[in-house]
């Protein structure tokens, strides 16, 4: 559970995120929508606990991110922005780290590790260097990674971007399962499609602020257009002149 | 459950150990140096003994059996020459010819002046020294004989010598042996800045540069123990460098014929121990250095322009000392760098040095790091740094 209560950074003299709201529950698939720059990433990066927000409370399962950011984080899995890896490291040993940094060690780190590289077909890259791999084989480290501590809440900036339909299909394959598992799923796109696919909740962000919430339904309803893409582009354009 | 500086320092070792690239150019030091030590103090004595052990040729030695005699007495080797000495010379068959003129006796006998030529090559710099030496022992002897004449005739020889040079070494043989070794001390600490500098910046420049650092802090670590252990992964191959270079010279220096100028080079066991306790620190510091400027740059190379001035550093204090010899007081200890060279300089002349400098020089060097780190650490909580 992720609580986001009037959020506002700005950086500079540039307001990144204005008085955000939106609450991503367990069990459920939220989706982040909106254009290039509307905010989606500052957003993340707070409740990810990089950035600390100028007014405005975040927490992740009722512990705040900013009072007490290295609880918080044990909460969660993420999937960040910028999916650098260390190109001498084989994939299991850039899973093995993270799960080490977060504090998970021995038998339980074997099996789930053992479990994802399963789950996300890596069995034939998994002690390859990284070097070398293709874009969806690097995004499959970083999901892995991201993972293996089992956490209750999963950030994931832009998972899909620029990957091809079969490892787009086993993220999405991926994303279903942790909601099957009652495990609250938040994540950012600008694929219209995408989140109306995949998501239970949708909060759409445009010009750092939340323009509309809900589901699919209630989001064209309230727009009064007949389909996501259409209330999503009159939505937007009311906050952006 | 291993400490998060646990996990990071073994994860760095392990992306270290695996960058050859970065570990030829850090491991290239240790070996280059004292093969440099090597040839350069071999280079050395082969000109200061060659000008001893030469044999000179003398043409027309049977004309002064007297001065033939006089030389030999002096441990110069001669022999007779009989040919042209002009040619030998161009031809580089010996470095020079003495020759003593026919009428020798017949001008020593009339108090006249009695020419002696010394031939040789004034382009060639390796005959200097025996050239150098034999003119020297010539006009020792015209002084002797000056002398004789002088008394014969009832005069004080003191009379003709109205100033003379006198020149007093006062250094001894043990003092040209360490001012010879205090390449040693050089090379070490500069090993110290050299050999961890490749992980030091890439496990920070190359971090931010690849863009796995966002990655890395979102994991549940407080920011200075992600620091810690990648200042202590980059500081043990900093570590491992400088002993390299210690073992190697000093094996280099044993290598070194220095018998042969009358020298004397001894080295104990307990003194490379002393010598490794003294340096260590400095790994300590220098990486520390090394990943505060790490962390400004935003690449691989924007780092490395920063620590290529940072390396000039620790040649200073070294420098300075073999040019101005300072009276070692012992605040000089605490100074880092300074510190590790004076106590280098004293454990290689087989001095003791009290163990509260040991402890005056690591923990300088030791605190300033942790200093630096903690800098870095803070730099690390900036929000600018994931954002570019």
């Amino acid at each position: 559970m992720i609580t986001v209560t009037g959020l506002r950074k700005t950086f500079g003299d540039i307001v990144a995120v204005n008085n955000v709201s939106f609450a991503a529950e367990n069990g459920r698939v939220t989706g982040l929508l909106g254009p290039n720059g509307a905010g989606k990433s500052t957003t993340l990066r707070v409740l990810y606990g990089l950035l600390k927000p100028d007014s405005g409370e975040a927490s992740v399962d009722g512990i705040d991110i900013v009072e007490n950011r290295i609880e918080a984080q044990q909460k969660i899995g993420v999937l960040p922005d910028s999916h650098g890896l260390y190109l001498r490291l084989t994939a299991r040993e850039h899973i093995f780290y993270f799960a080490r940094l977060q504090n998970i060690d021995g038998d339980r780190l074997e099996a789930n590790a053992d479990r994802l590289i399963r789950l996300l077909d890596m069995q034939g890259i998994a002690d390859r260097r990284v070097e070398g791999f293709s874009q969806g084989e690097r995004m499959k480290v970083c999901l892995a990674r991201a993972l293996i501590h089992d956490p209750p809440n999963v950030l994931l900036d832009e998972p899909t971007n620029g990957l091809d339909v079969m490892t787009t299909r086993k993220v999405r394959e991926m994303i279903q399962e942790l909601r099957k598992r009652d495990i609250n799923v938040l994540f950012s796109s600008h694929l219209m499609h995408e989140v109306a696919r995949l998501c239970d909740h949708i909060v759409i962000i445009s010009a750092g602020q939340v323009v509309a919430h809900g589901t699919t339904e209630q989001i064209s309803e309230a727009a009064g257009e007949d389909n996501l893409e259409e209330a999503f582009v009159k939505l937007v354009e009311k906050v952006v002149p | 459950m291993s400490h998060p500086i646990i996990v990071v320092l073994r994860k760095e070792l392990l992306d270290g150990g695996r960058d050859r690239r970065a570990l030829m150019s850090a491991f290239l030091f240790p070996f280059f140096a004292p093969l440099f030590v090597y040839f350069m103090l071999t280079a050395i004595i082969n000109l200061q003994s060659d000008a001893q052990a030469v044999t000179i040729p003398i043409q027309g030695s049977q004309f002064a059996p007297d001065f033939v005699q006089w030389l030999e007495e002096r441990d110069v080797t001669t022999e007779v020459f009989d040919g042209d000495a002009r040619e030998v010379i161009l031809e580089k068959d010996r470095e020079l010819v003495v020759i003593i003129p026919e009428d020798y006796q017949q001008r020593m006998r009339d108090l006249k002046t009695i020419p002696i030529q010394v031939v040789s090559d004034g382009a060639r710099t390796d005959s200097q020294p025996t050239v150098a030496r034999i003119r020297r022992l010539i006009a020792e002897y015209n002084q002797e004989l000056s002398s004789l004449r002088l008394i014969a005739r009832g005069i004080d020889p003191e009379v003709s010598r109205t100033v003379i040079v006198q020149s007093i070494d006062v250094a001894s043989k043990e003092q040209i042996t360490a001012r010879a070794l205090n390449f040693i001390p050089l090379y070490v600490i500069l090993a110290a800045f050299v050999c961890g500098m490749g992980l030091a910046v890439d496990s920070t420049a190359g971090e931010r540069e690849r863009k796995s650092l966002e990655a890395l802090l979102i994991n549940p670590v407080q920011r200075y123990q992600v620091v810690m252990g990648k200042w202590f992964a980059s500081s043990f191959f900093a570590t491992i460098g400088m002993t390299l270079t210690l073992v190697l010279c000093i094996a280099a220096m044993l290598q070194v014929p220095l018998h042969e100028i009358g020298l004397d080079f001894h080295i104990q066991a307990h003194q490379i121990v002393l010598m490794f306790l003294a340096t260590m620190p400095l790994a300590f510091l220098a990486t520390s250095m090394q990943l505060l400027l790490g962390i400004f740059a935003k690449s691989f190379k924007d780092a490395q322009s920063y620590i290529g001035i940072l390396t000039i550093l620790p040649v200073v204090p070294s420098l300075y000392s073999m040019f101005n010899p300072l009276p070692l007081q012992n605040w000089m200890f605490g100074v880092p760098m300074l510190g590790q060279h004076l106590l280098l300089v004293e454990v290689l002349g087989a001095k003791t040095v009290p163990i509260a400098g040991y402890l005056a020089s690591g923990l300088s060097c030791f605190l300033l790091g942790m200093v630096f780190v903690l800098v870095t650490a803070r730099l690390v909580e900036r929000e600018s740094i994931i954002s570019g």
